[in-house]
């Protein structure tokens, strides 16, 4: 009897809502649930109540967010924490949870998987440390090979994609070129093509690190060891110089005809170590990430730093994203990943630390599409994805067996990665509303 | 009136004798004493007057003068006070009153022959004399010395409480009196030679002053010496006044008349006197010694009670406890009582404050209880007899921390290496040597499997791997950022390897100098200790060395290359230039084995470390030694100079590392003795304040080592950070930091190369 009473009494009254459509909906009825149920016996409460009016429901996770915070303990500890009276009808909303559902077969390089990106929906860039970057059109099939560098890649960026019938990539290496690469992501064939360079960019004195696109696809910037950030023109149309330099390549190489040489347009200096890392976001805004501890953003037009953040460790990636495209994310030599608000006056210190990962971190990038989500990866072998409106990571990703080197988001509902272990992963079936 | 002369005589011998004159018509001389004596002394002198004048010390030049007759005598008197010519007259009419009693006391003083017959010895007197000296006396006031107060005023006290102060006491005001200086012996003798008063001057002890007698004190002394009334107006031959009427009385009581013994001194009493003065100047008679203060006390005695307390002046005795009142009675009146307010507010109050004892009310004795803290008085008490300390200790109290120097926090000491990330797995043995690269972006080691290989720093890639048959010793990039080579010592040889890295121009330079086409004939001087050679394996140059190498070291503008060969003695240091491809020995003789060389950051210096010492040379000046610092370690294993070039660090492989400030002194500024096992390497940041040492104990120590440009400070060194992870077995090989950030690279002999970062 005393039993039952303090059951009743560890009950709470709750509606389940949501902004999914129809197949997700449950009835808006007040249930009455016992109070430390944590996430998982909510899912399955919802689970059973879709299951009892559809009977071929697959269970499928779900994360429950109360007044826009996620659940990340039991109800009653979150009604606590938040002060929230468990006396009224409490609103639970509920979202699919931001998990992998599903993982593909692992696309095996000759090398350590050194950059991913996943910005065309319709293919996968990687750059590896065998000096070829590659590109695939799903899990295990390698379209195109780009070849020609002789240093291992470090950075492969989307240039320009608008063009239906051919795509241009930037290939950023150690042999401290870039290189620029046309292709058509169409050409339906079975086997492999090989590309070449129809650009080479010379200019660094060092490693590049990085490279970044325009939106327009006209210029990419790069940035290196020789703490400068370079920027390039991508058209073909050269110069008088360039086409010089392309006819003494002539003369020694017969093969590398169609390639031509490219100096850098402008280069921004002002960082005093390595910069790791560069994105570019607007048509004349760069934001950079070096190992002198900063976060610079840049100013194309003037090629002066607007904003210079001090970070206190040496940093090895940078994106730009989240609420208004204004959030920085950073991450570097240490297992914490920060997030600014340029836009917040008077202070530099982030707005968010993530600080789930136990090494350092090698990439971060945020969600197209949602202002909250955003993944990194690290050099403990795991992908973390992250919502700013909880602390903890939404769902860890741990199928690199060493080092990941750099993941991203492709399609809007995977992450692809690529690390020491030679594998690009693609994980797929993440539900972003 | 014989009789009265006698008398008189007698007076005036005593009298000349005290003056210091011995009459002529005397029968023997009469001793002289310089100051009066007490009574006892007097008595000697009497003493010696009547018996054995002559073996006196008396000095007849002293005296002012010997009297050869009595009317010099009064003149002398007379010369002395004037006033006393006007009393003669009055001891005239007097002293025939005593020539009266005298004739009367003759009668029956028969038997007494003896004295009858010194006096009859004694001069001729005339009775003016004898009178002018008594009416004298009787004009004088008695008591002068009760007219003029003391100057001291301690009272009765004995004098030797003041004995080592240096007042006497105080003075009617309540000043202190100061003690006069004492005069010499011999200054204070002349004095008395030169004074003719002297004789009559007594030390008052008193008043620590010098008094002079005057004539009348004198007498007075004269006269209680002899043993007769001290004044003189006192008159003992006053007429008999017979009361007893004879006239009825048939049988009188005793018609005998007074008899001579009871006013005349017995001869025989002062025969014992002298047979007894006799006796204590031959010292048969001792006397007890002056009884000592004892010198103890009580030791267990408690102060604030003891005797000795209360016998100090200062002694305040306790406050005596009030007696009960009414209010502590059983049964005291109504007002006594508290009422409730009054007790709730006692309540209220802190325990300190609330009054001891608040009054109560009993009906009867009956009804009174026990004494509520009887049992915990009792308990206390009990606890006073086990000597239980109660009450606070008064021990200083240190905190242990405190005595720790005081040293900033380690928080802002940041950034430091703390914590593992990235770990460079590949090689197969152990990691003995790692070198960074100077951009910081490579770094390059040497294992004892025979491999060098190169590390991308942030990622741990390996880049590249030159395999050797021996276990490599060294490895070193060249400093300069455009002249991508690595010097890798293994054995014998030294071998510079081309790295592959920097822009197309560099490689350029970098093949050019490593082209092993063009070898000059080596100098004879050094043809017995190096060879230059073409390296086959990788296309670079190797030197073969006549030793096995242990050590090297790039100068700073990359171009020289000190390599040292532990076992070459005199011969061990060489320096190779790779532009000109020549080899060259050290222009400076080096004392003892060599372990491991240094060039200076900024000048011309070269440090050389032997087993126990570290020298500086100037390559540009010759010769000796410029400085020679003693470490004091058994045996030094490594050394690092800090980039201002002022201080240098060197471990010895019994696990202290020394810091030394060249500015400072030759001695270490400071040894740290923290591995428990040899130290194998030190390292210093190129550009944060940071040190670091590695042991074979497997944990590397970091450093907060500042240096200050102002010359009054002394570097700070801070322990920041223990270093640990790599497995036990063999430990650490090898330290270095990253050029640019606060990392440290660890080697080792689990063949791994960890990165701590900040």
């Amino acid at each position: 009897m005393d039993v039952d009473r303090e059951d009743v009494s560890r009950r709470l009254h709750v509606k389940f809502v949501t902004k999914l459509d129809s197949p997700f909906k449950v009835p808006v009825n007040s249930v009455a649930i016992p109070s430390n149920v944590t996430r998982l016996g909510l899912s399955s409460i919802v689970n059973s109540i879709i299951e009892s009016d559809n009977p071929e429901w697959k269970t499928e996770p779900f994360d429950f967010l109360i007044d826009g915070e996620l659940i990340r303990m039991s109800l009653e500890e979150f009604l606590l924490a938040k002060g929230i009276s468990a006396e009224r009808t409490l609103e639970i909303e509920y979202i699919r949870a931001v998990t992998p559902r599903k993982e593909e077969e692992p696309s095996l390089h000759d090398d350590w998987v050194s950059a991913v990106n996943g910005s065309s929906p319709r293919f996968i860039l990687t750059g590896c440390y065998d000096s070829l970057g590659r590109v695939w059109r799903s899990a295990g099939s390698c379209s195109h090979i780009l070849e020609g560098h002789s240093g291992a890649i470090s950075s492969v960026a989307l240039v320009n994609s608008n063009d239906a019938e051919t795509v241009t990539v930037a290939t950023a290496s150690k042999d401290r070129t870039l290189r620029l690469f046309k292709f058509d992501p169409a050409e339906s064939v079975d086997s492999t093509t090989k590309v070449r360079a129809y650009k080479i960019l010379r200019g660094h004195k060092a490693s590049v690190q990085s490279v970044s696109a325009q939106k327009s696809g006209n210029m990419v910037c790069s940035s290196s060891w020789d703490c400068t950030i370079n920027l390039w023109n991508t058209n073909e149309s050269t110069s008088e110089g360039e086409s010089v330099s392309v006819k003494k390549r002539k003369g020694n190489n017969q093969a590398e005809e169609s390639q031509s040489e490219g100096e850098a347009v402008t280069s921004l200096v002002g960082h005093t170590q390595c910069v790791s890392s560069v994105v570019w976001p607007e048509h004349d805004v760069i934001y950079s990430s070096s190992w002198d501890h900063s976060v610079r953003r840049w100013d194309v037009e003037t090629g002066k730093d607007s904003l210079n953040l001090f970070c206190g460790k040496a940093l090895n990636t940078v994106d730009v994203g989240g609420e208004g495209s204004a959030l920085i994310a950073a991450g570097g030599s240490d297992p914490i990943l920060r997030v600014w608000d340029p836009r917040k006056p008077g202070t530099s210190a982030p707005v968010f630390q993530f600080s789930s990962h136990s090494s350092w971190i090698s990439a971060c990038k945020w969600h197209k599409s949602s202002w909250f989500h955003l993944l990194s990866a690290s050099y403990d072998g795991k992908i973390m994805l992250w919502d700013l409106r909880t602390a903890w990571p939404l769902s860890v990703i741990d199928t690199h067996n060493d080092k990941v080197l750099s993941a991203d988001w492709w399609k809007g509902e995977s992450v692809v990665s690529g690390g020491a272990d030679s594998n690009l992963r693609i994980s797929s079936g993440i539900a972003i509303s | 009136m014989t009789k009265k002369k006698k008398g008189a005589n007698e007076d005036k011998i005593i009298e000349t004798k005290s003056k210091n004159v011995s009459g002529k018509s005397q029968k023997q001389k009469k001793p002289v004493e310089k100051e009066l004596k007490p009574v006892e002394e007097g008595l000697k002198e009497e003493d010696l007057l009547q018996e054995s004048g002559t073996d006196s010390d008396y000095d007849g030049d002293s005296l002012p003068g010997y009297l050869d007759s009595d009317d010099f005598d009064s003149d002398f008197f007379d010369s002395e006070d004037d006033g006393t010519q006007e009393g003669t007259e009055d001891g005239d009419v007097e002293f025939s009153d005593d020539d009266a009693l005298d004739h009367e006391g003759s009668i029956d003083n028969e038997d007494d022959d003896e004295s009858e017959q010194v006096e009859s010895d004694k001069g001729e007197e005339d009775g003016s004399d004898e009178g002018s000296e008594r009416g004298e006396a009787v004009e004088e006031s008695d008591s002068s010395e009760d007219e003029v107060p003391s100057r001291n005023t301690v009272g009765d006290v004995p004098l030797e409480w003041y004995k080592d102060e240096k007042h006497i006491g105080y003075d009617i005001t309540g000043k202190k009196i100061t003690k006069k200086e004492k005069q010499d012996k011999l200054d204070s003798f002349l004095a008395t030679m030169d004074d003719s008063k002297n004789w009559r001057k007594i030390y008052d002890e008193y008043n620590d002053e010098e008094v002079e007698l005057t004539k009348e004190e004198c007498e007075l002394m004269r006269r209680i010496l002899k043993g007769e009334a001290p004044h003189a107006d006192f008159d003992p031959y006053a007429p008999y006044v017979d009361w007893f009427k004879w006239d009825d009385s048939i049988h009188p009581l005793s018609s005998a008349p007074e008899p001579k013994r009871r006013f005349i001194p017995s001869k025989w009493e002062a025969k014992k006197v002298l047979k007894l003065v006799r006796a204590i100047r031959k010292g048969w008679i001792k006397f007890d010694k002056p009884e000592e203060e004892p010198n103890v006390y009580l030791l267990w005695g408690d102060d604030s009670t003891s005797d000795q307390k209360s016998k100090h002046l200062t002694y305040i005795p306790p406050p005596k406890m009030k007696l009960p009142g009414h209010d502590e009675s059983y049964n005291p009146s109504l007002e006594y009582i508290p009422t409730e307010e009054e007790k709730a507010s006692y309540e209220l109050m802190y325990e300190e404050d609330r009054p001891k004892f608040i009054p109560k009310r009993f009906t009867s004795l009956r009804s009174i209880p026990a004494y509520e803290n009887a049992l915990k008085e009792s308990f206390e008490r009990c606890l006073d007899l086990y000597l239980c300390p109660r009450v606070r200790k008064k021990r200083i109290n240190i905190d242990p921390e405190s005595l720790k120097p005081k040293l900033p926090s380690r928080k802002d000491l940041r950034p430091y290496p703390n914590s593992c990330y990235l770990e460079y797995k590949g090689h197969t043995g152990a990691v003995t040597t790692i070198s960074t690269d100077s951009s910081g972006e490579w770094i390059a080691s040497g294992s004892t499997d025979g491999s060098v290989r190169m590390w991308e720093v942030e990622t741990g890639r390996c880049l590249k791997v030159w395999q050797f048959d021996e276990a490599i010793m060294c490895v070193a990039w060249n400093p300069l950022s455009r002249l991508p080579v690595l010097a890798v010592a293994m054995g014998r040889d030294l071998f510079f390897l081309n790295t592959e890295l920097g822009t197309d121009e560099e490689q350029e330079i970098t093949k050019e100098r490593l082209h092993s086409g063009n070898i000059p004939e080596p100098e004879a001087s050094v043809a017995a200790i190096v060879t230059w050679l073409p390296d086959e394996l990788y296309g670079g140059i190797k030197i073969r060395h006549f030793k096995s190498i242990s050590s090297i070291d790039w100068h700073r503008k990359g171009d020289y290359l000190s390599t040292v060969m532990a076992s070459g003695e005199t011969r061990g240091v060489v320096l190779h230039q790779l532009s000109k491809q020549k080899t060259q020995r050290l222009p400076f003789k080096i004392r003892g084995l060599p372990v491991c060389t240094l060039f200076h950051p900024s000048l011309s210096y070269f440090f050389v470390a032997t087993r126990k010492d570290v020298r500086v040379y100037n390559l540009l000046k010759p010769g000796e030694a410029t400085k020679k610092l003693e470490t004091g370690l058994r045996e030094i294993s490594s050394m690092a100079i800090h980039p201002g070039g002022d201080n240098l660090i060197v471990g010895s492989k019994e696990g202290k590392m020394c810091w030394f400030d060249m500015d400072l002194s030759s001695k270490p500024y400071k040894t740290l003795k923290n591995h428990p096992k040899d130290i194998t390497n030190v390292a210093v940041h190129r550009s944060y304040p940071l040190f670091a040492s590695c042991s074979e104990d497997s944990t590397a120590y970091v450093f907060h080592g500042m240096v200050y440009n102002d010359l009054n400070q002394n570097p700070l060194i801070v322990p920041l950070e223990i270093l640990r992870g790599h497995s036990s077995k063999g430990g650490v090989l090898d330290c270095k930091f990253h050029p640019r950030q606060p990392w440290l690279f660890t080697a080792g002999a689990d063949s791994i190369i960890k990165l701590y970062c900040h």
